[in-house]
């Protein structure tokens, strides 16, 4: 008896009563349950497979897909492969993503400051638009957006706002500087970018130099001026090398009978309709976190800067603002993320993004496989969103110094 | 003698407030001029357009399928009408707003009990032919008055507590589904199968079960992230950052095709009870990170201090530290089941009839509604509106009860959270 006891106890405390036992034992057996459960899955979703002879594997993603994708950012043919067509999906879903994100970001600001307004009719404005906005269903909006397009005249009638601007039921067309050829584009973008970073690296040493000597240094001026001319001259060059321009703006103009617009630049309806709503709603979010970042930047930080003599705008620009973000940026990026899965609603307006053309693929290939993929696809979108939010994050927080 | 004078005529009263709010430089001018003129517009415009522009009959037409989808139809419900079904679980709804009054003692439960089944009875007096919308269907509606007292009245005089009205909600709900499923064989209630359950019925049973179950286990998950067994916790964070990683859409999609795979083929789930275990899951994810945010917040000598007066790691878990968690968080609680209920509009992928996709369907399939396609969405957006406001402000009143709005405590804790109601999003 006492040696059963003594079995049955770890230092010196009975197994069912001792903490770590009892912990070790449960981590054990929910570990085993999961890995069960799984394992259960797929044996069924194995079996199922094969008595039902359901299409399985990924051997799909070397098919010619043979189905046109309404629109795409990448040369794409019918002829192209699955795991292509994917790609170019894709590649769909992140330009909405990015786009959508920077034009959100601008509304949503400019909302949750006027939110903030001391004028009572601004800010009462503002809060009727987030209301209404944050609380009818992303897709309700779509649709009505969708409908609304929908009921605009055909091109030929269009509405013609001005400046090279098209609105109609075919979508939004406006001026847009297209390559004339791959290579001279290719490289004056690559100069172009070397000259923003001169440019900016002007800007920091005399920023630098201006904060630690106290003498004028004009940072911005200099910085612009670099960038602008580096870019200036390999304009030139290049323009003179390849004997044409690397890029030239064109306008869109209507062309024949059914007014074809040819040149600029066409967003197709389901893009504009998905952008549109994407951004009106996720402005509302965003003009919440913003408010609620100013309102947490205490009013004693307000008050002694205008003591010391800065401006309203100043107030906002250097001490209101670069506080608030600390807590603005992490609610910020979770707007972001929600507004990259939320394009998922694209296929209800039809517009050819990630999930929706899964959902086409599904009909000619193994469903499963397929939004597995997506699935990690957005997974992966997310953590990269949550990445660069982060390291944002550690770049504006307080250091102390 | 000294004489008072009266302050200057332009500093207080209705012309004080107009220039300090109004006209208080001339940037401010300029912006109150601007959104008069914007508001004005929108007024004249959108109110003429109201009026004579917009053509709101295809509300009308689609009538009983925006409450209840495909239900009533002679395919679901072949040779009655089954329309009474749902209006009767409607009345122990009803009921159920009158004991949450009788129980509250007033205040925002009275309002709320009182305008919902206003506005049902009102519903009966819409101006359809009465081959279009029966008598019965009338006196059904404006029996959830005399329901609603009911409730009020067994709620008082049976002196009722929170459990009882629990111990209701959850019979009502079972009642409900048994009543809207039918009993094979019993005259008057002949099964419907769940496929044609629609419109924002089925909104709101998606929305119900979600809220009900997403909070205990988001709870669960939230105290599973913050534990330290390796193992539990890092089955939280996988099931919490997948689920929220993913749209919502693609879950229910996997949902359709693996679950039929994943289980055996005489386990049989329908499409109604997939969504809603999908939903309920999605938003538990959510509620995980609002509930966590709510305990991070918390101050560590609470537990502490729990500890030291002798309670267990489980007490002072239950009794100290999730009531102040979960009371810091309610405004992004509220905001998650917000999100949810807008959330239910998604089950379009898995071809379920909730109210909007039946509008766009019905849209789709009547052409000379397209152009009215506006219209019905608009009013769609004021149903939902509607609903979600009201969840928002029942929060507020809450919130203003229980004193949290304006305590430092909540305030670090919805940053924490990731913001108050206003911040959380749908997502899909």
């Amino acid at each position: 008896m006492a040696q059963m006891r003594r079995l049955l106890t770890y230092q010196g405390v009975e197994v069912w009563r001792h903490t770590k036992v009892l912990q070790w034992t449960l981590q054990i057996v929910s570990g085993i349950v999961v890995v069960a459960l799984v394992a259960w899955f797929f044996t069924n979703i194995a079996t199922a497979v094969q008595d039902r002879e359901i299409p399985h594997g990924w051997g799909f993603l070397d098919r010619e897909y043979q189905t046109p994708i309404g629109q795409h950012f990448l040369p794409y043919e019918s002829s192209d492969s699955f795991g292509y067509a994917l790609g170019v999906a894709a590649v769909n879903t992140v330009v909405v993503s990015v786009v959508g994100v920077i034009l959100a970001t601008m509304l949503g600001i400019f909302i949750g400051v006027a939110r903030l307004s001391g004028n009572w009719l601004v800010s009462r404005l503002a809060t009727v638009y987030i209301e209404f906005f944050r609380n009818v269903p992303l897709l309700v909006q779509l649709f009505f957006w969708f409908y609304i397009i929908l009921a605009l005249p055909p091109v030929r009638e269009g509405y013609v706002i001005g400046g090279g601007l098209f609105i109609n039921n075919g979508g939004f067309s406006l001026p847009f500087p297209n390559a004339s050829g791959v290579g001279p584009a290719v490289v004056w973008s690559l100069l172009a970018a070397g000259a923003l970073a001169a440019g900016y690296a002007v800007f920091r040493a005399l920023a630098l130099r201006e904060t630690q000597t106290g003498r004028k240094s004009y940072p911005v001026y200099a910085g612009v001026a670099v960038a602008a001319i580096i870019g200036a001259v390999a304009w030139i060059v290049v323009s003179l090398a390849a004997g044409d321009s690397p890029f030239i703006i064109t306008s869109p103009e209507p062309q024949g009978r059914f007014g074809r617009l040819e040149g600029g630049f066409t967003a197709p309806a389901g893009l504009v309709v998905l952008l549109v709503g994407l951004v009106t709603y996720t402005a509302s979010f965003i003009a919440e976190i913003v408010r609620a970042g100013i309102q947490s930047v205490r009013r004693g930080q307000t008050e002694a800067s205008r003591a010391l003599g800065l401006s309203p705008m100043e107030t906002l620009r250097y001490v209101t603002f670069p506080q608030a973000l600390r807590v603005i940026v992490p609610p910020l990026i979770s707007q972001f993320l929600n507004l990259t899965k939320n394009s998922s609603l694209a296929g209800a307006i039809g517009y050819a993004d990630l999930t929706n053309v899964a959902k086409t693929m599904t009909q000619t290939a193994p469903a499963v496989s397929i939004f597995l993929l997506i699935m990690a696809a957005y997974l992966a979108m997310s953590l990269t969103y949550s990445l660069i939010g982060n390291l944002y994050n550690r770049h504006i927080r307080f250091t102390g110094g | 003698m000294t004489r008072v004078l009266p302050p200057p005529r332009f500093e207080v009263g209705v012309l004080g407030w107009v220039r300090e709010n109004l006209f208080g430089s001339w940037f401010n001018s300029v912006l109150t001029v601007v959104s008069a003129a914007v508001i004005v517009l929108a007024l004249v415009y959108g109110l003429r357009w109201v009026i004579t522009g917009a053509d709101w009959t295809v509300i009308g037409v689609l009538g009983g399928q925006l409450v209840i989808g495909q239900y009533n139809t002679e395919g679901a419900c072949t040779g009655q009408n089954c329309f009474w079904r749902p209006q009767v679980a409607l009345l122990m709804v009803s009921a159920m707003f009158g004991m949450a009054w009788a129980m509250a003692g007033g205040g925002v439960a009275r309002r709320l009990a009182i305008g919902v089944v206003a506005i049902l009875a009102l519903f009966a007096f819409l101006p359809y032919s009465f081959e279009r919308m029966g008598m019965d269907v009338r006196i059904l509606l404006v029996a959830n008055i005399p329901a609603m007292l009911a409730g009020w009245a067994i709620a008082r005089f049976t002196g009722m507590s929170g459990r009882g009205i629990v111990i209701y909600g959850v019979a009502a709900f079972l009642v409900t589904l048994v009543l809207l499923r039918g009993i094979p064989g019993v005259p008057g209630l002949q099964p419907v199968s769940v496929i044609h359950w629609g419109g924002i019925t089925l909104n709101l049973l998606l929305a119900v079960v979600g809220i009900v179950l997403s909070l205990p286990i988001g709870i669960a998950l939230a105290l599973g992230r913050r534990s330290n067994l390796p193992m539990v916790k890092l089955l939280c964070v996988v099931f919490i950052e997948v689920f929220r990683g993913v749209p919502l859409i693609t879950l229910l999609f996997m949902s359709q095709v693996l679950v039929p795979l994943a289980f055996p083929e005489d386990f049989n789930t329908n499409s109604l009870f997939r969504a809603s275990v999908v939903i309920t899951l999605f938003s538990s994810a959510y509620m995980a990170e609002n509930v966590r945010g709510g305990l991070q917040a918390l101050h560590p000598g609470q537990a502490e201090a729990a500890r030291a007066l002798g309670l267990s790691a489980w007490q002072t878990t239950l009794m100290i530290s999730l009531p102040q968690a979960i009371r810091n968080v309610i405004p992004a609680i509220v905001g998650q089941f917000i999100a949810l209920f807008k959330d239910t509009s998604l089950v379009y992928i898995i071809g379920m009839l909730d109210v909007v996709e039946i509008s766009r369907a019905f849209i789709q399939g009547n052409a000379e509604y397209l152009a009215n396609a506006k219209e019905l969405f608009i009013f769609l957006a004021l149903v939902f509106w509607v609903f979600t406001y009201t969840m928002s402000y029942v929060s507020l009143k809450v919130e203003e009860h229980m004193g949290v709005g304006g305590s430092p405590q909540a305030a670090i804790a919805r940053m924490a959270g990731q913001g108050d109601a206003s911040l959380q999003g749908m997502r899909t």
